[in-house]
């Protein structure tokens, strides 16, 4: 159970996300991303349990890179803090298609460039746990191709991927789980 | 843990480095104390020890506030901090980095400003070493507090107003210990001057355990 500002946000939950690319659908506040924040260890459970294998990677609906740093800077120091000193952060940054601003403080970046940013964090920081919260906002077609490619490729390398969205419907016919949350309940259609 | 402490601290500076509101604020606002004390007080009255100390440690307090403040808004802005605490340590790095990078900065700014007070009301320290010692330990007790209550108060939307509320009650034995220290140096007791440095050290170790131990749980 998670209960924010004395409301009940998520009750009942009982999930296991394996390998393979899980998709949580749900209206807005219906909790989605209290979810995914209660796998990454960010919000504390009223009650019941969580276990994770090794440390997710959770990329938020907003980008999680400090602004008065640089793209190559925010993932330096996060691949480091993982212990991930050699990744390789310019070249996921440059095929994420934003090498050329990847030395650019992020307050000078638009929307899509920082969430490119963040998202580049697939690259340098391996994670047997991926938690994305509506990774195609901000996105151009591009960058959204881009995407769907390296969600393939983390679920090729045996990743499990949790994602919530509620965009490109098409995804539920490649995911391997598909969570609905309504009523603060997590189900299964 | 020292490494992402240190890492932690890094980030900070640079990030003060580029836009450094926090530290341009804290240096204006301690310069304007210094030079608003000669003019209220009167020479005289400013240059005595414990009124020059008493007012510079409360500049530095309120200083050290505003660049503790301007790092956690920074960190809230895009949900940054929230790539960090969602990693192993953390939290805890999170917590000691910052208050290590709140140490450098505000050291900083006490060398500035204890340099334009000595200038500007041309005091006369009898013990510079001990000045530099209290100095230096007094930055050391003041930061761990400050920012232990900004993270207790990180998701209070009166974040401004609540942790000078809080933290300035709980950080009162150290200004008196700072400023009577400085007092001391200033005037040459050297025994005064050791007496509350130790004071200040004991502080400064108890609330950075207490916060080490306190703050992983503390966090959301």
């Amino acid at each position: 159970m998670v209960v924010l500002d004395d409301r009940a946000v998520l009750r009942n939950v009982s999930c296991e996300i394996g390998p393979g690319l899980t998709v949580v659908r749900g209206d807005n506040g219906a909790g989605k991303t209290t979810l995914l924040r209660a796998f990454a260890g960010l919000v504390p459970l009223a009650r019941g349990s969580r276990q994770v294998e090794g440390t997710p990677l959770y990329i938020g609906h907003r980008p999680m890179l400090l602004r008065g740093l640089s793209p190559r800077e925010n993932l330096a120091f996060l691949a480091a803090f993982r212990g991930e000193r050699a990744a390789d952060v310019v070249g996921a940054l440059r095929s994420w298609g934003i090498g050329e601003v990847m030395d650019r403080p992020g307050e000078r970046l638009s929307a899509g460039q920082r969430r490119r940013a963040a998202l580049a964090r697939l690259d340098t920081e391996p994670a047997r746990l991926v938690l994305l919260d509506e990774p195609f906002a901000d996105l151009d077609v591009d960058a959204l191709v881009r995407l769907r490619a390296a969600i393939n490729n983390a679920i090729a390398r045996g990743q499990s991927v949790l994602m919530a969205t509620h965009l490109h419907h098409e995804l539920d016919q490649d995911a391997t789980r598909l969570l609905v949350i309504r009523d603060g309940e997590v189900r299964t259609p | 843990m020292i490494d992402r402490t240190l890492l932690v601290a890094l980030r900070e500076v640079f990030a003060e480095r580029r836009h450094p509101d926090g530290l341009v604020a804290a240096l204006t606002f301690t310069g304007m104390v210094v030079l608003l004390e000669s003019l209220a007080l009167g020479p005289g009255r400013a240059r005595q020890p414990d009124v020059a100390s008493g007012i510079f440690w409360i500049a530095i307090l309120f200083s050290a506030t505003l660049v503790s403040q301007r790092s956690f808004d920074r960190d809230l802005e895009d949900d940054a901090i929230d790539a960090v605490l969602a990693l192993p340590g953390g939290r805890d790095a999170i917590y000691a980095g910052k208050v290590v990078a709140l140490g450098m900065i505000t050291g900083l700014v006490a060398v500035a400003a204890g340099v334009m007070a000595i200038l500007l009301l041309s005091l006369e320290i009898a013990l510079p070493l001990h000045l530099v010692l209290l100095l230096a330990l007094g930055i050391v007790a003041l930061a761990p507090v400050i920012v232990l209550v900004h993270v207790l108060a990180l998701r209070v939307r009166a974040r401004v107003a609540v942790v000078p509320i809080i933290a300035f009650p709980m950080l009162t034995p150290q200004l008196v210990a700072a400023t009577q220290g400085t007092a001391a140096a200033i005037s040459g007791d050297a025994t005064a001057a050791l007496g509350w440095a130790g004071l200040l050290a004991a502080f400064a170790l108890v609330y950075t355990v207490l916060g080490v131990t306190i703050v992983p749980a503390a966090i959301e």
